[in-house]
């Protein structure tokens, strides 16, 4: 792979199985990908299909049980700092107060501490989370911990930024706001995004591309360009009225609607799950 | 049951309500006492008990046998939670070796503590070493166990979200693995310091020349219930001010001020 | 973090190529076996390299002959029939106390403000701590040591119900009210179903707290038992009987627990669905 390739994550041939008490279990089907630098890419996908098994593979907790994963021109053999990682789950320490948690990568990057403590302020004003800088995670709502996760990941400022459904446990106000935050964030200091959501609006609304993928063992069945963010950021009210957007999510909405659906079933069934498991 | 109309707690009869088993036991035995007059040996009055109390503590026997105890104590649970915490941390960050010792920790575990005694005796002679081993040896399993479940019970993504800010190695079993165990550790230690009172007690019984078993044993040959008595009022008092006063607050300022739940003990 | 690789056919539900049953219980075997044999050795280059002599340390062999020998005429049978029959006794005991003051103590707040502070003092005061007092009462008797292992046994019994009382919503018996049930009826019910994973734990963990009491009474006592074996054999220096009662004690205080308690506490905690790790 030549360093100079445009490509900053490439996939290729990616496919996993986990080892259980039962045997292999196929999380993903065969997976190619490339995503060139600055692009913002999102996920979607029916639950279970391998999303999180793709993102973490990337990140490089998962070792792929087929093909490789290639970031920045090297194979990935285990996770770095160039790829931070929101997690679905939340991953704050629950034993660091907010301002310790997201200055954690600069603390272990070695950052001095007048840096640090700049960087960890315009996150946390960023992210709406003034006044509660020395609280501990559990005296905070389940959204205020989720933006301290996002928060910690910004603040170490990696060239590609992995993020699993980060939003979905944040209140609607607070999510519109940090979605056009990110939108223009990423934007502006050029980072590559790979981005999983179950909200075909988000999808949409973030990306310069949505990816589509088909329901267990997952494969990407479609990829859908976004035109071009005009002058960086987007916001919902002009999202929301511009119909070339609302044709997209529309065209979106439609692809995993029939993922959703067994050729038997009607719709509004929910599928078989005897079926869907073998 | 517990669907029970709410309590009022501002009564007279509540507060007072915790004295009642006491003022009872006292009662009845001062009653039994005054009516069968049984032999002073054998059942001394309650007044008698805290005259004793007074006897020990004012010629220094007390405070000598607690001395000796308490040393034996604190010794023996800090190698016991030395040994159990960094080989627990060995055992639970090492799938293998875990698998590996896992036989071994079921079997010796089943034996610990007083079992060893007769052995022992043999071994180390009676005395502190002989006591300082029993201790360790109950101590150190109840450590080691929770410290490997502590640790294995930390999430990974706690783990895996320091690894992706860079974190190293050592980095994150001290930042993330050390304090995430760390409720299963203290509810160990304390554990082990509760039962590692009780392996000395029993110990001492036989295994030394002095400490608080020591002293109560030998009042059983003298027929001395009311030392026995008044002994075995003093190590339960200590037993729980220890854990009161050295354990809870170390709890309180760790776990508690994490918003960390307490894994529940057996009592 | 590492998953493993598995090589398997690409399909999904593929047939996992597993040992057959055979082979992986001697594997199981093997691996279980495999650290005791590494601990014999040992104890063999221990005792071989500092040439102890026998007062200090018998071989191994040795002891599985005086193992042999005590098995055949029956003295390890007789001597931990005794210890079984006390801890059976005592566990009964504690069930028919424990568990009813238990229930009244989770489920009455007067009674519980009124017994808290002195169960909690008593607890404080472990089973063996009352040995000397029991022995001037009751002399050297199995008596003596069945009031002491009682009183070990029957505290996490009377908690542990407390708990599993406590821990049951209200709302279960409220509903189970509105249908009309009495009292008898939630009892039965609500309260005993829901607590009795918990009443398990108790009886579990008072069996191993009652077990150790036990062992220590014994060799004082000196009336038969495991605890009187081990210490009896002290007196005569006999390490190989020493070492053999402490096999016996460890063996069949993890047959007991693992093969007959835990397989009931699982079945219970598995069957209402409580997660214990
Ligand atoms: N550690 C594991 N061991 C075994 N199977 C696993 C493991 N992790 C995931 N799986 C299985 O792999 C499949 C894909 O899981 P994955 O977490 O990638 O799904 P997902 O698309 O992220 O779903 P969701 O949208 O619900 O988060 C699932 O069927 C899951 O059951
Ligand atoms: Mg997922």
């Amino acid at each position: 792979m030549d360093a100079t390739s445009p490509d900053k994550i490439i996939v290729e041939g990616f496919q996993h199985f986990f080892e259980t008490a039962d045997g292999p279990v196929q999380a993903t089907g065969l997976i190619d990908l490339k995503i060139p630098a600055a692009e913002f890419v999102t996920l979607v996908g029916p639950s279970g299909c391998g999303k999180t098994t793709l993102l973490k593979a990337i990140a490089g907790f998962i070792t792929p049980t087929r093909g490789r994963i290639v970031c920045d021109g090297k194979t990935v053999t285990g996770p770095g700092r160039d790829r931070g990682v929101v997690f679905q789950e939340l991953a704050i320490l629950p034993w660091r107060t907010v301002r310790r948690n997201i200055g954690h990568g600069l603390e272990i990057a070695g950052v001095p501490k007048a840096e640090r403590e700049r960087t960890v302020a315009r996150l946390v004003a960023l992210t709406g989370l003034k006044g509660f800088e020395d609280r501990y995670p559990h005296e905070l709502s389940g959204g205020m911990r989720q933006r301290v996760a996002v928060a910690r990941t910004w603040a170490a400022d990696p060239d590609i930024i992995l993020m699993d459904e980060p939003f979905a446990a944040v209140d609607a106000m607070t999510r519109l706001t940090l979605q056009e935050e990110l939108a223009s964030l990423t934007f502006s200091t050029r980072k590559t995004v790979f981005f999983i959501t179950h909200s075909v609006d988000e999808a949409v609304f973030l990306a310069d591309r949505v990816l589509v993928m088909s329901k267990r063992p997952g494969r990407i069945k479609a990829s859908i360009e976004v035109p071009r963010r005009k002058a960086g950021g987007r916001d919902w009210e002009s999202f929301t009225t511009d119909p070339e957007m609302q044709a997209i999510c529309e065209q979106v909405l439609r692809l995993v609607r029939d993922e959703r659906m067994d050729g038997a079933a009607r719709p509004g069934e929910t599928p078989d799950p005897l079926k869907e498991a073998s | 049951m517990s669907d029970a109309k709410p309590v009022r707690t501002d009564t007279l009869t509540w507060k007072l309500l915790p004295a009642l088993p006491f003022v009872a036991l006292i009662a009845g035995w001062s009653i039994y006492w005054l009516i069968a007059r049984p032999p002073v040996g054998t059942l001394p009055p309650a007044w008698a008990v805290t005259e004793a109390l007074w006897q020990l503590a004012a010629d220094g026997e007390l405070l000598q046998n607690t001395l000796a105890s308490l040393g034996r104590l604190l010794l023996g649970t800090t190698v016991g939670v030395v040994t159990g915490v960094v080989g627990g941390f060995l055992v639970g960050l090492n799938r293998r070796a875990a698998d590996f010792l896992n036989p071994l920790v079921v079997f010796f575990n089943a034996i610990s503590g007083i079992v060893w005694l007769p052995l022992m005796i043999g071994w180390l002679g009676i005395g502190t070493a002989l006591v300082v081993f029993l201790i360790w040896n109950t101590v150190f399993f109840l450590v080691f166990q929770n410290t490997v479940l502590g640790v294995r019970l930390v999430p990974p993504v706690l783990e895996q979200s320091v690894e992706t800010l860079g974190g190293s190695r050592l980095h994150i079993i001290l930042n993330v693995t050390l304090p995430g165990a760390l409720p299963y550790i203290l509810s160990g230690i304390r554990s082990g310091l509760g039962f590692g009172w009780r392996a000395l007690i029993a110990a001492e019984l036989v295994g030394a020349t002095v400490g608080l078993g020591q002293m109560i044993f030998r009042a059983a040959e003298f027929h001395r219930a009311d030392i026995i008595i008044a002994g075995c009022l003093v190590i339960g008092l200590l037993g729980v001010l220890m854990d009161r006063y050295l354990l809870a607050p170390i709890e309180k300022h760790t776990i508690e001020r994490w918003g960390l739940v307490t894994p529940s003990r057996g009592i | 973090m590492t998953m493993t690789a598995v090589s398997a056919p690409a399909a999904a539900g593929a047939p996992p190529r597993r040992p057959s049953p055979l082979a992986s219980g001697l594997l199981g075997a093997g691996k279980f076996l495999a650290p005791f044999a590494a601990v014999v050795a040992l104890w063999w280059a221990i005792k071989a390299g500092f040439d102890l002599p026998d007062r200090i340390l018998v071989s191994p062999y040795q002891v599985l002959v005086t193992f042999w020998n005590l098995l055949s005429r029956g003295v390890l049978a007789d001597y931990a029939a005794t210890s079984l029959y006390q801890i059976g006794v005592a566990v009964v005991v504690s069930a028919v106390v424990g568990i009813p003051l238990g229930f009244a103590i989770g489920s009455n707040a007067y009674v519980a403000r009124a017994l808290g502070l002195f169960l909690r003092f008593f607890q404080g005061v472990s089973g063996i701590s009352w040995l000397p007092l029991a022995i001037i009462w009751f002399g050297f008797t199995d008596t003596t040591v069945q009031v002491i292992v009682v009183y070990t046994l029957v505290v996490p019994v009377i908690f542990n119900t407390m708990l599993g009382v406590r821990a049951i919503p209200p709302s279960y018996a409220l509903a189970l009210r509105s249908l009309g049930a009495g009292t008898f009826r939630v009892v039965k019910d609500v309260y005993l179903p829901g607590a009795l994973p918990s009443i398990v734990v108790g009886l579990r963990l008072g069996m191993g707290y009652g077990w150790r009491a036990l062992i220590a009474a014994e060799m004082l006592i000196r009336q038969g038992g495991l605890g009187d074996l081990i210490f009896g054999a002290r007196t005569f220096g006999q390490i190989d009987r020493i070492i053999c009662g402490m096999i016996a004690i460890g063996v069949l205080y993890v047959v007991v627990d693992r093969l007959i308690v835990q397989p009931i506490e699982n079945l219970t905690v598995a069957r209402w669905g409580v997660l214990r790790k």
